[in-house]
């Protein structure tokens, strides 16, 4: 017998002269005999109760495998590699990677059994360093989502896969005779050298035909920006290692885009508190995550950061003589110290200084910003400048495809941006124009808004179900490798394209091989290279150096002079939401019950003003209003958001999606109905009315943002650490006890530390959590009745006035006291200790009477008040941890240390004959922090991180008085003020 | 006829006279007559009506509870932080409205308080109905409600014991012990009656119910002899349990860390309000009764006087505790104790709730300083509803207010019963009510044998006026 082994799948005779993925060899391998052991096909003759029984569990056993299959081409684990490629229970790990934009985030997916069960970032790869976000993490529930769309549709007729594809064919042929005039595509950004080369393929084929590309998160702003600073546009990539003042003018760069993960880990990292820790300046209107972590935040209208850059300019060229600058400098009376000040500290660290424009920004600001970064001699230093694609995505694309469109220019538009009719400009009205256009072939995941009007619709494969390729931000090249055969019938986006190059039918792993082919390093065998590309998810040396381009003085201060347009009264302005981006996640429900970093809401979002604003208005939290602008209108609920800036209202994208399943469908407002092409992201004259008497009911999972003066996330100054010591004193150190501490002499003494300074409350814990611990999704009802299930929390705390607040984020997850407060209360043994420190919930032993959790002052064990782990459709089954109980209705849960981690590594040592090694086991949560805010390890051992991170003279215990001795410990939160704005 | 004899009586009494414990001197018979007529004349309409009530009220406790064990506790308003609720609120309450009934039938016993007498039956029915009704909560509150069974020491295949640290198991015990104790109390008590009512009835059906619950009762001095030995140990055990038993429902708070819940004052303070509480009840439920049945002779103004003079010692007990209480957050020192009860619970978003407890259970008391309002059947009744309104409100102060705001502000949240919650506390007043009309429509409510022994007492006394008092 012998079965499938992951890795080893047959090679085809001639490498890949003979893809397997021609329509026929894959209709071949479908019945391959091996796959089955011998005799499974044929019943036995007069078989016996006992046989029947046998073969009746076993069908039952292996019904739900048959989903599971791994993918049939040779795929290359990374690192851990087990001897034999499938062994039940062990988890392997593959490099892949997903784009964001232009750029792409390395990743290792686990995979189990041939099914990916959990997202990890890359070590090797330059923009995740290890780390991972939330959306990344979350990918994975959207692979399994039951509602992806299967197999192909032509107006209204389903196709199966080799006829859809020669469907394509035919469409892509019947273009060719007047050179693909009336071809358009319209498709979202991507870095990707494979899709590059497709289109120039098509291009060169259909010397007619057109690409547009439409992103509603366009940074078109910023392409013109350096456009006019450097006659080109060029992709500022950020240096935070190398920064020591950064000003983030508008830029939220920890919250998107596939660099954040980076910047997360070297703001994390500059802000060590010493001589050398950085300093960060945000100037921005609604607080931001990034903002949250400003030393300085400088709350303004959105259209006031342009003044306030202009006033930086100013100083840096009167006082500092940077004279490039003298053009573009401006006075802005009211903020005239904080931008002398900010200006001061940006002259004073030089080459070390930074100024980031966000993409909301109108280009001017992008300008202004690359010009103080080369007066500052930061260019190439702390921003490196490389070529970015010199064509528009935002609305001027759209723009340009309906004007071909109304002029019937447009025979056959293949989609494959995401979901267009959605994120396009309200004034565009794209669903009318695509009704216009014969063909119009959309390639989407699931059913959404544009799929009403598609005539040929295509399910897309996965990015975990896909060949392919990606470039990071500096340029590095990773391969997208499937993790597993594609659940259902479907087509990538490289796959599609190719077939209008008629390669359709060769598969996507052939298109990216033979790129890579002709395109990897000369002498060395490509498929060894390939192998160790694969393995390793980067392909070496592929970085782009970047450009040191002059800045056109001249041309930067004409932009400003030319001025943006004035925005008077009530400015609105458009945020991506920091858990539904542009409303990509809409349908994913570990999403949608994330919290906001900052408002802590869950399934909504909301017109966010500040309490001024909303006094002046005469509007309370939670009132319905209609939002007017120019013309539009839009019916949502007002949120008063502590630090926002007063006169705007910040409107979250990516909410009121109206055809996006059970999950996403009338979830929150659409902000994109108030959003016209020409004020993309900014624009005034908001008109606010209440509607009705009844309040929104909102669901959040923080209601209470005081510290009501309890010493729980404790921050100081730089300069106030020292003094600081003897407060961080009483909030750690022993605690009088009777009895003898409960794992004293235990070799192994597992505790965790969580670095406030570095936590930019991102949450990526939180999902990388669930998805490691099987945590369900409740739905908005029950968080409103506060039975969020998420086992590791971020708490928010507000200090200061509600005008301008100071934030200090707090992950809280179970601390594992040595003196439980839960253990001793549960009267059934549920909880109790392990001799390692750790505090064990015994599921099946539970009963559910909830003393442990009132009885826990940190309120982290969570009840699963239904069955909140419904029977589950088969492809989400295949979601599932094997590691990991599933939880039923009635049973506490909580945080266990990820003790199916420990257990998992105590088991490798013990076979190796080793001990286990410090840094060896990471839990979930500490593996995903792209800050690496989290430390995991074994205090007994003296010489191991976390004993450091336990010694550190910023610990504290919280709740220390309470006398729970918890086994997680805090790193206070430490600040950088400048002096002269103190 | 002897009942409205006897309330003419009453009703000349002068108002300054002492009341005595019973009007008259009845006979052997009359008391008979008087005291099993509810049981053997036709079901009255008003009985019938309120049965009816009584009887729908404890169907939607039964619905809702299918409906619970059947979804999940998630059908109730609990959450994190608020883990205990209405289940555990409702528990308290009734298991301390049991509370009098022991203290009447037990203590007074022990201390030979005449004036327990014709109010101990319905006393300790009521213990015994309230604690079924308190044992509802704890069973049906765990999440696997199926599985409560673990919390009983008995060798399973889990080879696990419960853990004897944890105040949830020393409340199976006691509350169990209770139960057990209350019930043997009560029925021991009932016997003679119960032969009584079989040697008087004219049907043979009743004759031989009441014959099979008789146990062969034949009243005979060897039988009376060890009746009285038997009631007598009961009534010794019953009593610790007064003490003991809302002691260790109050460790389920006590031994917590949860400031509010974190208290040395709670087991007195608890015992204090179970007896207030219980008294209360106890008022709630006669003063209708006596006057619906007539037994103004038997259940005199000198009884109810005596259990609002109880009310207003316990009451003051009561708080005592809450003054305390407030003391030590306070000079305690400590932080989450003085907001728990000085912010939350004063001007939280419970605030009113708080503030009907101190005017039910604070002030309510105060006006049984006055003999008219203690001899006063409506200010009796009324008081005697609002101090059962404020006990209840007190438990939803201790426990919910606690709960909800506690250390981490992070976690605070709000509670809000449910529907589910709604029918089930008032399901368990309908089944509470159902059990008690049944009560008093098939057993003598008032305990016709020590009726007949207190007249004997009595005119002994009358015979020998220096023997004692009474």
């Amino acid at each position: 017998m012998k079965l499938p082994i992951l890795g080893q799948a047959p090679q085809a005779a001639e490498g890949d002269r003979l893809p397997w993925r021609s329509i026929a060899g894959r209709e071949d391998r479908r019945g391959h005999p091996s796959e089955f052991p011998a005799g499974a096909a044929e019943a036995p003759e007069g078989f016996s109760r006992r046989g029947f029984l046998q073969i009746l569990g076993a069908s039952v056993a292996l019904a739900g495998l048959e989903a599971c299959k791994p993918p049939r081409d040779t795929i290359h684990p990374y690192v851990r590699n087990p001897e034999k490629a499938v062994a039940p229970g062990a988890a392997l790990h593959y490099a892949t990677a997903v784009g964001w934009g232009t750029a792409a985030v390395g990743l290792l997916v686990t995979v189990h059994e041939g099914r990916p069960t959990k997202v990890e970032g890359n070590p090797d790869h330059p923009a995740s360093l290890g780390g991972s976000g939330a959306f990344e993490q979350a990918l994975l529930l959207d692979l399994y989502d039951p509602r992806r769309l299967r197999g192909f549709v032509r107006k209204g007729q389903p196709l199966s896969q080799r006829a859809a594809l020669r469907a394509l064919a035919q469409l892509a042929e019947s273009h060719r005779d007047d050179g693909g005039k009336h071809l358009r595509f319209l498709t979202g950004e991507s870095g990707s050298p494979l899709l590059a080369d497709l289109r120039r393929r098509i291009e060169g084929r259909y010397p007619g035909a057109r690409f547009h590309v439409y992103e509603s998160l366009s940074a078109d702003e910023a392409r013109e920006g350096t456009r006019a600073a450097f006659g080109r546009p060029m992709e500022a990539r950020l240096r935070l290692d190398r920064a020591r003042v950064v000003l983030a003018l508008d830029d939220d760069f920890l919250s998107f885009g596939a660099e954040r993960l980076r910047l997360a880990r070297e703001l994390a990292a500059s802000r060590t508190p010493g001589p050398g820790m950085s300093r960060l300046y945000a100037a921005e209107a609604h607080l931001s995550a990034t903002g949250s972590l400003a030393d300085h935040r400088f709350r303004m209208r959105p259209s006031q950061v342009l003044a306030f850059a202009r006033a930086v300019a100013r100083r840096l060229a009167e006082k500092h003589g940077m004279g490039a600058l003298a053009a573009a400098g401006q006075a802005f009376p009211e903020r005239e110290r904080e931008a002398s000040a900010v200006a001061d500290d940006l002259a004073r660290a030089g080459a070390a200084a930074l100024v980031t424009a966000g993409s909301r920004q109108p280009a001017a600001v992008h300008a202004l910003a690359a010009a103080i970064n080369a007066a500052l001699g930061a260019a190439g230093k702390t921003v490196e400048y490389r070529p970015a694609a010199d064509e528009p995505s935002g609305p001027a694309s759209l723009r340009a495809l309906a004007a071909a469109i109304g002029a019937g220019q447009v025979d056959t538009l293949v989609i494959t941006a995401r979901n267009p009719v959605y994120g396009a400009p309200a004034d565009m009205d794209l669903d009318a124009l695509l009704a216009r256009v014969p063909n119009v072939v959309y390639l989407a995941s699931r059913p959404d808004e544009t799929t009403g009007r598609a005539s040929f619709l295509v399910a897309a494969s996965h990015a975990f179900e896909s060949w392919g390729d990606a470039r990071a931000a500096d340029g590095t090249v990773s391969l997208c490798q499937p993790l597993i055969e594609p659940l259902f019938e479907s087509l990538s986006e490289p796959e599609l394209l190719g077939s209008f190059v008629d390669a359709g039918d060769r598969g996507g792993h052939f298109l990216v091989q033979e790129l890579w082919r002709a395109r990897g390093p000369a002498g060395a065998p490509f498929e060894q290279s390939w192998q160790r590309w694969l393995a390793k998810g980067v392909v070496e040396g592929t970085a782009v150096a970047p450009e040191a381009p002059a800045v056109r003085a001249g041309e930067v201060a004409a932009l400003l002079r030319a001025g943006t347009p004035g925005r008077e009264g009530l400015e609105a302005s458009f945020v991506p939401d920091p858990t539904l981006v542009d409303g990509r996640f809409a349908e994913n429900a570990w999403m949608q019950e994330l919290p906001d970093p900052i408002t802590k809401m869950t399934w909504d979002n909301a017109a966010l003003v500040s309490a001024a604003t909303a006094r002046r208005l005469g509007l309370e939290n939670g009132r319905r209003v209609e939002l007017r602008l120019r013309g539009r209108k839009v019916e949502a609920p007002i949120w008063i958001a502590p630090g926002h800036a007063d006169d705007a209202v910040t409107l979250p994208l990516g909410y009121g999606r109206t055809v996006a399943g059970p999950t996403g469908t009338n979830v929150g407002f659409d902000a994109g109905r108030l959003r016209g092409s020409d004020a993309f992201w900014l624009d005034g004259g908001l008109a606010l009315a209440p509607v009705g008497k009844r309040k929104h009911a909102f669901a959040c999972t923080q209601e209470h943002f005081s510290m009501e003066g309890r010493d729980l996330a404790p921050s100081f100054t730089l300069a106030g650490l020292a003094q600081g010591q003897h407060e961080l004193e009483k909030l750690r150190g022993p605690v009088a006890s009777l009895q003898a501490p409960v794992d004293a002499d235990s070799p192994i003494r597992w505790g965790m530390a969580i670095d406030l300074n570095k936590c930019t409350g991102c949450s990526a814990c939180t999902i990388a959590c669930q998805a490691e611990n099987n945590i369900p999704v409740v739905g908005k009802e029950q968080v409103a009745r506060s039975r969020e299930m998420h086992w590791i929390r971020v708490d928010r705390y507000f200090e200061g006035p509600v005008e301008d607040p100071q934030v200090v984020t707090q992950p809280v997850a179970c601390v594992h006291c040595e003196k439980a407060p839960c253990e001793y209360v549960c009267p059934v043994n549920a909880t109790v200790h392990s001799d390692e420190g750790l505090n064990e919930m015994i599921y099946n032993r539970c009963v559910g009477t909830r003393y442990c959790s009132n009885n826990c002052p940190y309120k982290v064990r969570r009840f699963n008040f239904f069955e909140y782990q419904k029977p589950k459709a088969p492809t989400e089954k295949m979601l599932m941890n094997p590691d990991v109980t599933v939880r039923h209705r009635g049973v506490m849960e909580k945080c266990t240390y990820c003790v199916q981690r420990i257990e998992l590594h105590r088991v490798a040592a013990r076979v190796a004959g080793r001990e286990l090694r410090d840094g060896e086991i990471q839990t979930a949560c500490q593996q995903a922090c792209p800050a690496q805010a989290i430390q995991f390890g074994n205090l007994a051992d003296g010489k191991s991180a976390i004993s450091a991170w336990h010694a550190d003279p910023r610990r504290y215990d919280l709740l220390h008085e309470v006398g729970t001795k918890p086994r997680t410990a805090y790193l206070a939160r430490v600040r950088n003020p400048n002096p002269e704005l103190a | 006829m002897a009942m409205s004899e006897a309330a003419a009586k009453v009703d000349k009494l002068d108002v300054l006279e002492p009341v005595p414990v019973l009007v008259g001197r009845p006979g052997d018979r009359e008391i008979n007559d008087q005291l099993f007529q509810p049981v053997w004349t036709q079901t009255r309409r008003t009985w019938l009506a309120l049965f009816a009530i009584c009887v729908s009220l404890a169907g939607l406790l039964f619905l809702a509870i299918a409906y619970t064990v059947a979804t999940g506790i998630g059908v109730w308003g609990n959450n994190v932080p608020v883990g205990w609720a209405f289940d555990i609120i409702n528990f308290v309450w009734w298991i301390g409205i049991g509370h009098a009934g022991t203290l009447i039938s037990a203590i007074l016993l022990l201390f030979q308080q005449k004036w327990r007498t014709s109010i101990n039956r319905f006393a300790e029915a009521m213990t015994l109905f309230a604690v079924m009704q308190a044992l509802i909560f704890p069973a049906l509150h765990t999440g696997r409600p199926w599985f409560d069974f673990w919390l009983f020491p008995y060798p399973s295949t889990l080879a696990l014991w419960p853990n004897f640290k944890s105040p949830l198991m020393w409340d199976v015990f006691a509350v169990n012990t209770y139960f057990l104790v209350s019930l043997l109390f009560w029925y021991v008590g009932l016997l003679p009656d119960l032969a009584a009512l079989r040697d008087t009835s004219k049907s043979r059906t009743a004759r031989i119910a009441y014959g099979i619950f008789a146990l062969g009762w034949r009243g005979s001095a060897r039988l009376w002899r060890h009746y009285r030995i038997a009631y007598l140990l009961l009534a010794g055990i019953s009593t610790p349990l007064v003490l003991s038993v809302h002691t260790i429902v109050s460790f389920d708070f006590a031994v917590s860390v949860l400031p509010g819940w974190h208290t040395t004052i709670f087991p007195p303070y608890f015992v204090a309000g179970a007896i207030f509480s219980g008294f209360a009840m106890v008022l709630t439920l006669v003063i209708p009764a006596r006057k619906a049945f007539g037994f103004e002779n038997v259940i005199t103004g000198k009884h109810l006087e005596n259990m609002a003079k109880v009310m207003l010692a316990t009451g003051m007990m009561v708080s005592y505790g809450y003054l305390m209480e407030h003391f030590h957050a306070w000079y305690g020192g400590n932080r989450f104790e003085f907001d728990t009860f000085f912010k939350t619970r004063m001007f939280g978003p419970y605030a009113p709730v708080y503030w009907t407890m101190i005017a039910c259970n604070v002030i309510t008391p105060h006006i049984f300083w006055w003999k008219k309002a203690r001899t006063s059947l409506w200010v009796l009744w009324i008081a005697s509803i609002l101090v059962n309104v404020g006990m209840w409100t007190e438990r939803f102060i201790i426990i919910v207010t606690s709960l909800h705001r506690d250390y981490l502000p992070s976690s605070w949240a709000q509670y809000t019963p449910t529907w589910v919650d709604w029918s089930i506390y008032a399901g368990t007043i309908g089944m509470f009510g159902t059990l008690f009309l049944l009560f008093l429509r098939f057993v003598p409510s008032v305990s016709a044998s020590e009726v007949k022994e207190l007249r004997r007492e009595l005119e002994h006394e009358a015979h020998a006026p220096a023997a004692g008092h009474g």
